[in-house]
């Protein structure tokens, strides 16, 4: 596997004193399925609910929104929570003012209401939400895509933020959805892809209609023109560059939905996987020298079987099979069937959804992420779904509005649907867009955020993932891109060895808690974590801790408390 | 044994004849109670006469009758035969026997017996009606005809032999002589929907689709309350075949309330069903056909099939090889089968499934497609080739088969032949030439 990255090789051995970033809960002792509990409004005191701003016209934005992520804006080691909601527009002015929310943890399941305060209560009509360190100044910032002008909120460190978009020149005119934050160029700094959905604005709204219904519903993607998405590379300087045209991006109008950056050819450079509804996939294939090269139809990831696009929506990268090649997953349209796309090397994917296929059969998804439920070293796999349509069911027989979550087991080459015994909440059903991932109660397992369309949002707790031993990492960079965004985390505990590579995005309108959990099973002694980052830097972990989040600095290892 | 109640109403008085009143009386009653399917009753009332007339040919052809309710057919058919030993020209007893050799699969005996009953009796009007009509069920086309024709020459004959005879052209693909019976049978009856049916029919084979379409809707209307199934699922055969799947669907539907559980109108609205793109409904008829009828190849393949579609694959592999392992597995069979491999991700038991449906079938272009498929996900590049531009030559239309080719040629790094071909599948689909599937869904089987 060649690595490109022409970096010195820094190895680090730590045996050093463990610090402790966060203490866990005391351990559930009740033993059985890992399970998901619906965490109330009253509980959570989130009192939030998204306005999808739902009209007698059925303008196309109000169905497809909106996103939410989990960030810890304060730094104080626990993942506060944003909701992004809709707002004014060409074709919506709201009765009374619509706002984004940002939540603060307060460490005891709850959460206060501090948009206002911190200043990122939106006013446009958003969609999605990215949440990275861009300037590397150790603060978590927050880029939110909207239908109309994109917005980049700088964190000011003291609770606070700054809208410095125009300065910063991220916009991206036109209907933004997904943004991913990753370092493309290899130059150490975070860069920003920025999906682009159709063309759109209030006079495009065709007559979509059913003489039987007597009025409108939401048109299909297909109606509209494509645009092209944005690459932003990083200055370093607070300034950004648009790349779009010059990578090739730019080159590819799309109607992209859900991004992903990863490598999916181990060659240190990361490339991009993004969803297009009605329209072939793209990968773009991270080429070297800012270039990518668009290789969807080779590498067989843009169409359906029969050569028809699908309605690519919700988008993650994992290696589910530990042969330590990055695998893809595109959540699709109902009778589309959801695509799991095993990496067969050189470019080449075949579709193998095993028991996905026929439990999404009839779903629609949106927000999905690959993560590690159980801590038993593998990926499992969580979907949030729900149909744009909100009159779908007078056309279609068996598809709903709203529609199940559903949770997917690794089980070792293939998944397997544990839907019916992850919890209550499974047997509900929502109108799912975002997911978000995170461990908001800081116990060593990842708990879920799912927004909801024209919903409050839903906020799962995971009951019994850390059962299984784990470790947490919070990477912090001082070389590589602040997020760490393409770093290959090892570990290995006894018989147990996995591997992880640090993705960029994933989901749809979604960013997420940045912390790793390593899951070693039942095993209680972590024997070791090599961290190979970005930068090319290794840094190889001994005497870790289990069940314990830990800070692990580039080049110094872990940071003592 | 739904033929069995008409076996009944041809219990024939002329038996009697000539018999005193009562003892017709009593055979009346007998036959009544045979037709009301209170057999025991009949059979008692029956013995009763019989020890007055023991060799009587009325008492051994209502006992033949009674056997043939029982399903007792071989004794049925020895007490037919015994009773036209003692009266070689008893009517009745031919005409069970003829319906007797149809329920027991012997329609060159029913044809024997439908002729005989002619030679003795030229004007019988029910052998007239009925020879012709299995005939044209036996595919004696040719005889068919001839038997008509020489009864028009004859004289006039019915609106219902023209429609036949109209028939036995179109099965002969004779489509300009078809015209004229079905055309006469309509100056007779402007509402005849078999002769409309046969026009409908003449239209497709032409490629007339608007105008079969029209005769369509119009036999639709017409047939609406039909009382005869069989005439229903023709209709709806065709229907679906132009793509009327509504109006299929209805009349299969009626079909089955007149006939529960016949497998030819289960596995015929489940296709339908299919053409609706709803998989779960037709699942449940071809449930419902295996559940009539275990060993019904098609239904096990269709079953397979609409499993593969939603992707259970476990399910899909065990019915399709139930369906395989009949003698006259249909090429389709192999290829479901090696959908199923291929989907696994085991192309190499897939190739030698699809080697089989193409030597089946050599034109077979969507097994060439998938075979073409499997090779490339082998990184055989050379037969891939082959195997997708041979389907190309054999369908050109199909978009799968170029869209393959593009993948192909994408990864032989020739962009511009894999844009070219990306090209033509954009515009086959704009055509809406797609099939929209991998799979051909093979066609229901003939009345």
């Amino acid at each position: 596997m060649p690595n490109l990255r022409n970096l010195s090789v820094f190895i680090l051995l730590t045996i050093l004193a463990i610090s402790t970033i966060a203490q866990r809960p005391s351990r559930p002792a009740v033993r059985g399925p890992v399970t998901f509990e619906e965490v109330a409004a009253q509980a959570s005191k989130i009192n939030w609910t998204h306005n999808n701003a739902q009209s007698q016209d059925r303008q196309l934005p109000e169905t497809v929104g909106a996103g939410c992520a989990f960030l810890d804006y304060d730094n104080d080691g626990w993942m506060d929570i944003y909701l992004v909601n809709s707002g004014p527009s060409d074709f919506y002015t709201p009765p009374t003012p619509l706002k984004n929310g940002l939540f603060h943890n307060n460490r005891d399941g709850t959460f206060t209401d501090v948009t206002d305060t911190a200043g990122v209560a939106g006013g446009k009509f958003g969609m999605g939400v990215a949440a990275a360190d861009y300037d590397g100044d150790g603060n978590v910032d927050l880029y939110v895509t909207n239908y109309g002008p994109n917005t980049l909120y700088r964190n000011n460190g003291d609770g606070t933020f700054a809208d410095v978009t125009d300065k910063a020149g991220v916009t991206a005119p036109g209907w933004s959805t997904c943004a991913t934050w990753f370092d493309y160029d290899n130059d150490n700094k975070l860069d920003l892809f920025v999906s682009s959905f159709v063309f759109y604005d209030k006079s495009q709204n065709p007559l979509c209609t059913d003489p039987t219904l007597q009025r409108r519903y939401y048109c299909v993607p297909r109606l509209f023109k494509p645009t092209p998405s944005y690459l932003y590379r990083n200055a370093g300087d607070g300034t950004f560059q648009d790349r779009s045209r010059e990578s090739g991006i730019a080159a590819h109008p799309g109607k992209s939905f859900g991004a992903v950056a990863t490598d999916i050819n181990n060659d240190g450079l990361i490339d991009l996987f993004v969803a297009n509804d009605t329209m072939p996939n793209f990968l773009f294939l991270n080429k070297g020298k800012g270039k990518f090269e668009e290789i969807g139809l080779a590498a067989g990831v843009a169409y359906g079987e029969s050569g028809r696009p699908r309605s690519g929506m919700g988008v993650d990268a994992a290696d589910y099979d530990a042969d330590g090649w990055q695998d893809l997953f595109v959540a699709n349209i109902d009778h589309e069937f959801f695509s799991l796309y095993h990496n067969d090397r050189e470019l080449i994917f075949t579709d193998q959804p095993g028991e996905i296929a026929p439990s999404t059969h009839l779903f629609s998804g949106w927000g999905l992420k690959f993560f590690d439920y159980d801590n038993d070293g593998d990926p499992d796999l969580f979907l949030v779904n729900g149909h744009p349509d909100d009159m779908i069911e007078s056309r279609i027989p068996r598809v709903r509005h709203r529609e199940p979550l559903l949770m997917f087991e690794n089980t070792g080459r293939a998944f397997k649907d544990v839907s019916a015994r992850s919890g209550a909440v499974f047997s509900k059903a929502f109108s799912g867009r975002g997911m978000a991932l995170g461990d908001f109660d800081n116990d060593g397992d990842s708990d879920v955020l799912a927004s909801n369309n024209g919903e409050p949002p839903l906020l799962l707790r995971n009951q019994g993932g850390n059962r299984n031993n784990w470790i947490g990492l919070k990477l912090i960079a001082t070389q590589s891109n602040p997020e760490a965004v393409g770093a290959i985390i090892t570990w290995q505990a006894g018989a147990l060895k996995r591997s992880r590579l640090k993705i960029g995005g994933g989901s749809y309108l979604a960013s997420h808690d940045p912390r790793e959990i390593l899951g070693v099973g039942s095993a209680t002694k972590i024997d070791s974590v090599e961290i190979r980052w970005p930068s090319g830097r290794i840094d190889k972990l001994t005497n870790l801790p289990v069940n314990r989040y830990v800070k692990v600095v580039e080049g110094e290892g872990v940071r003592p408390k | 044994m739904r033929l069995l109640l008409t076996l009944i109403l041809s219990i024939c008085v002329p038996g009697v004849l000539g018999q005193d009143t009562k003892l017709v009386q009593r055979f009346e009653r007998v036959a009544a109670l045979i037709h009301d399917n209170r057999i025991v009753e009949a059979e008692r009332q029956l013995a009763a006469i019989s020890r007055t007339a023991p060799n009587s040919p009325d008492v051994l052809n209502l006992l033949g009758t009674i056997r043939a309710k029982q399903n007792r057919l071989n004794e049925a058919e020895s007490l037919f035969l015994q009773t036209l030993r003692i009266e070689e020209k008893f009517i009745p007893a031919r005409m069970n026997l003829s319906y007797l050799y149809v329920l027991k699969r012997a329609p060159d005996k029913a044809i024997f017996q439908l002729r005989e009953i002619l030679r003795i009796q030229p004007d019988n009007a029910e052998a007239t009606q009925k020879l012709p009509a299995l005939l044209l069920a036996q595919g004696k086309f040719d005889e068919c005809i001839s038997f008509i024709q020489n009864l028009r020459a004859a004289g006039t004959v019915s609106t219902d032999l023209l429609v036949m005879l109209g028939d036995a052209y179109v099965a002969k693909n004779a489509l300009a002589e078809a015209e004229g019976p079905y055309l006469l049978a309509l100056e007779n009856r402007l509402d005849n929907a078999g002769a409309l049916l046969g026009l409908a029919q003449i239209s497709r084979l032409k490629g007339e689709m608007r105008e079969t379409s029209i005769y369509l809707a119009r036999v639709a209307t017409l047939s609406a309350d039909s009382n005869s199934p069989e005439f229903l699922y023709k209709f709806a055969l065709l229907a679906l075949r132009v793509g009327m799947i509504d109006q299929a669907k209805a009349a299969l539907e009626r079909s089955l309330k007149l006939r529960p559980d016949e497998p030819s109108y289960l596995l015929a609205l489940g296709v339908a069903w299919l053409s609706r793109g709803d998989l779960f409904e037709a699942e449940k008829l071809f449930r419902r056909l295996i559940a009539t009828q275990p060993d019904n190849s098609l239904g096990q393949l269709h079953l397979g099939y609409v499993l593969l579609n939603q992707k259970k694959y476990h399910d899909a592999r065990l019915w399709l090889e139930k369906s395989a392992r009949s003698p006259n597995a249909i090429p389709e069979v192999f290829y479901y089968l090696g959908l199923v491999a291929q989907e696994q991700n085991d192309d190499a038991r897939a190739i030698p499934l699809f080697e089989k449906a193409v030597q089946k079938l050599p034109n077979y272009a969507h097994a060439r497609i998938a075979l073409g498929s499997s090779y490339m996900k082998l990184r055989n590049y050379t037969r891939a080739r082959q195997e997708l531009e041979t389907a190309v030559k054999l369908d050109p239309n199909e978009p799968k088969a170029h869209y393959s080719l593009a993948l192909l040629y994408a990864r032989l790094n020739d962009p511009a032949r894999a844009q070219e071909e990306m090209k033509i599948v954009d515009s086959l689909k704009a055509k809406g030439s797609s099939a929209d599937g991998v799979v051909v869904l093979p066609a229901p089987p003939r009345p």
